[in-house]
């Protein structure tokens, strides 16, 4: 049997017993990170390899490890925003969204139309700038000589840049931009806004196609056809949600199934969906949401309806909000699955803090995959498996 | 049906499942309690797999919250002894996805049972649950800490874990 057969067994062993491995195998302990370029951040994998082949892998988060839940007990309902920007920060507004959405549902606090109108559009729009940031990296771990050196990397990029742009009109932050509040929103849309996000969306899809023109590479195909499977029961057991998800064949989105903001007014959302499972499936997903979500961007800039864009009053105290006890879960579609956020609200001396805050993140779900895919493989397979779960380790550690 | 009738259904078969079987008090369709169901901490193992063959398929997360014990306002009062709560949520995928959430409570010293053999993501948040509040769950296959250092001494989320207790040598 060889080391690629075993390892490949139904569903891997994560808890292999290496001391007890085939005595004449020839074994080699490899870290790869905490330091590595392929690992989008601080994460160490403990790769056990049998000749070049992976059969064991112990995967190790914990590098970027802030306390931001223990941060959360400590700050009033209304200082929260910006410190959860910097869980995931590839999309920060998806996380401001979330942890707003669960305040509000615990304060019951009202959300004007406008407000939940900007919110879908600046997810969507949020969407499109994380896909395109994950395809420039996603091509970079596959190795540079892909689409041409760093080209599609840098080409992305570009885009991207056009969408902080686009941001950095509507709140003034490039990044970390402490827009949403809990009952709306606090900076309106600026006069000519509309056209530019035309202007700047229009120019990304007419681009995609040329980026997937210099991916459709035979090269690129072995790379990741067949690479990495997860098949739809591992997924659904594990907690893989968005793109992960739906590459492995379960037709499952938040923003169809469980409709939040207005996402139930917008009746043809097409969801992709692909059954391969494979590194190929997870791009195709990604490549097919970016075009999506273009085109609700462009539908919901120009009917975004006129009035208030916060319910209640302005924040002028940080202890405005006073919540009774209780708990909700709210949890939202973000570019990399569901985010979720459980709220445990103390009542009384302790109502304008949360007593627990636990923040669900979908990259830590997404990462726990790794003991289940990686034996059977290369540790180049490792690195294209890694880049296409797109795991962000800001809020993979929180 | 739309996505509201469908998550309408599931809600309805979730509460008649709890009501029948696990004996949360109350009319089979009356409405849960908004902060979530509390079980006994002897069904918790029962209910996820009973779910789990009803349809909530997709493990979404599990938060653990320590609640210390409360001193008493007048001599003659009892204190409140220190407990935990472990909150699990579960979900239908697809078209009107439903969100099943129960509690469990649990006293001091006292462990849960795994959901690991059901799911296996509650492998990688039952180690953080674990390493951050402190709760024991029995059957684990492999309970280390998962984000704090392996020789880290406390649970810092635990609400009497203070923001500045010092720790060498990180502080």
């Amino acid at each position: 049997m060889t080391a690629i057969a075993r390892a490949r067994a139904p569903r891997p062993d994560p808890f292999l017993d290496i001391d007890n491995y085939d005595p004449e195998a020839d074994l080699m302990v490899m870290n790869l990170g905490p330091q590595h370029p392929s690992t989008h951040g601080v994460f160490r994998v403990l790769l056990y390899l049998d000749g070049e082949i992976i059969i064991k892998a112990v995967p190790y988060p914990g590098y970027l490890h802030r306390g931001v839940e223990k941060l959360c007990e400590k700050l009033t309902y209304a200082q929260i925003t910006p410190i959860v920007d910097k869980n995931d920060y590839v999309a920060p507004m998806l996380n401001e969204q979330a942890v707003n959405m669960a305040f509000e549902k615990m304060l019951g606090a009202e959300v004007p139309p406008r407000a939940l109108h900007m919110r879908t559009l600046i997810a969507e729009i949020q969407r499109v700038a994380s896909h395109l940031l994950w395809l420039g990296t996603f091509a970079m771990d596959l190795g540079g000589a892909l689409g041409g050196g760093t080209s599609v990397f840098m080409y992305c990029f570009r885009e991207r840049e056009a969408i902080l742009d686009l941001f950095e009109k509507l709140t003034g932050c490039r990044f970390h931009y402490n827009t949403h509040t809990v009952g709306g929103q606090r900076h309106d849309i600026p006069a000519g806004w509309a056209a530019e996000v035309h202007r700047v969306l229009g120019a990304i899809s007419d681009r995609i196609g040329e980026y997937e023109a210099m991916l459709s590479h035979p090269i690129f195909l072995k790379r990741t056809k067949g690479v990495g499977v997860i098949d739809a029961q591992l997924a659904l057991e594990l907690g893989l949600t968005g793109p992960l998800l739906r590459a492995s064949g379960v037709d499952h989105d938040l923003r169809r199934d469980a409709p939040y903001h207005i996402y139930d007014q917008i009746k043809d959302l097409k969801v992709a969906v692909e059954s391969d499972g494979d590194c190929l499936a997870r791009y195709k997903v990604r490549v097919a949401e970016l075009r999506e979500s273009i085109r609700i961007s462009r539908l919901l800039v120009d009917n975004v309806p006129e009035g208030p864009i916060c319910g209640g009053r302005p924040i002028k105290q940080p202890g405005q909000f006073k919540a009774k006890a209780g708990q909700v879960y709210v949890g939202i579609e973000t570019p990399r699955g569901e985010l979720g956020t459980y709220l445990i609200a103390g009542g009384g001396k302790m109502g304008d803090t949360p007593y627990r805050l636990k923040i669900r993140p979908p990259s830590l779900h997404a990462l726990a995959v790794v003991p289940y895919v990686f034996p059977g493989h290369s540790v180049s397979d490792a690195v294209a498996i890694l880049g296409s779960l797109d795991p962000i380790m800001g809020e993979v550690d929180r | 049906m739309t996505p509201t009738e469908e998550n309408a259904v599931r809600e309805q078969a979730f509460r008649r499942l709890l009501r029948e079987r696990f004996g949360v008090e109350g009319e089979a369709d009356a409405p849960l309690p908004d902060d979530g169901v509390v079980i006994d901490r002897a069904h918790h193992l029962e209910l996820a797999k009973a779910l789990h063959k009803a349809g909530w398929q997709l493990y979404v997360t599990c938060a653990a919250t320590h609640f210390p014990p409360v001193p008493a306002k007048k001599p003659t009062d009892a204190t409140t002894p220190e407990c935990f709560e472990v909150a699990t949520v579960l979900r239908t995928v697809g078209r009107g996805s439903h969100t099943a959430r129960w509690r469990v409570r649990l006293a001091t010293g006292e462990s849960l049972a795994s959901l690991v053999p059901v799911f296996v993501g509650a492998d990688w948040q039952e180690r953080e649950q674990f390493d951050l509040v402190g709760v024991h769950f029995e059957g684990h296959p492999d309970l280390r800490r998962l984000m704090m250092p392996e020789d880290w001494e406390g649970h810092p989320l635990r609400r009497d874990y203070a923001i500045d207790t010092p720790h060498a040598p990180w502080r």
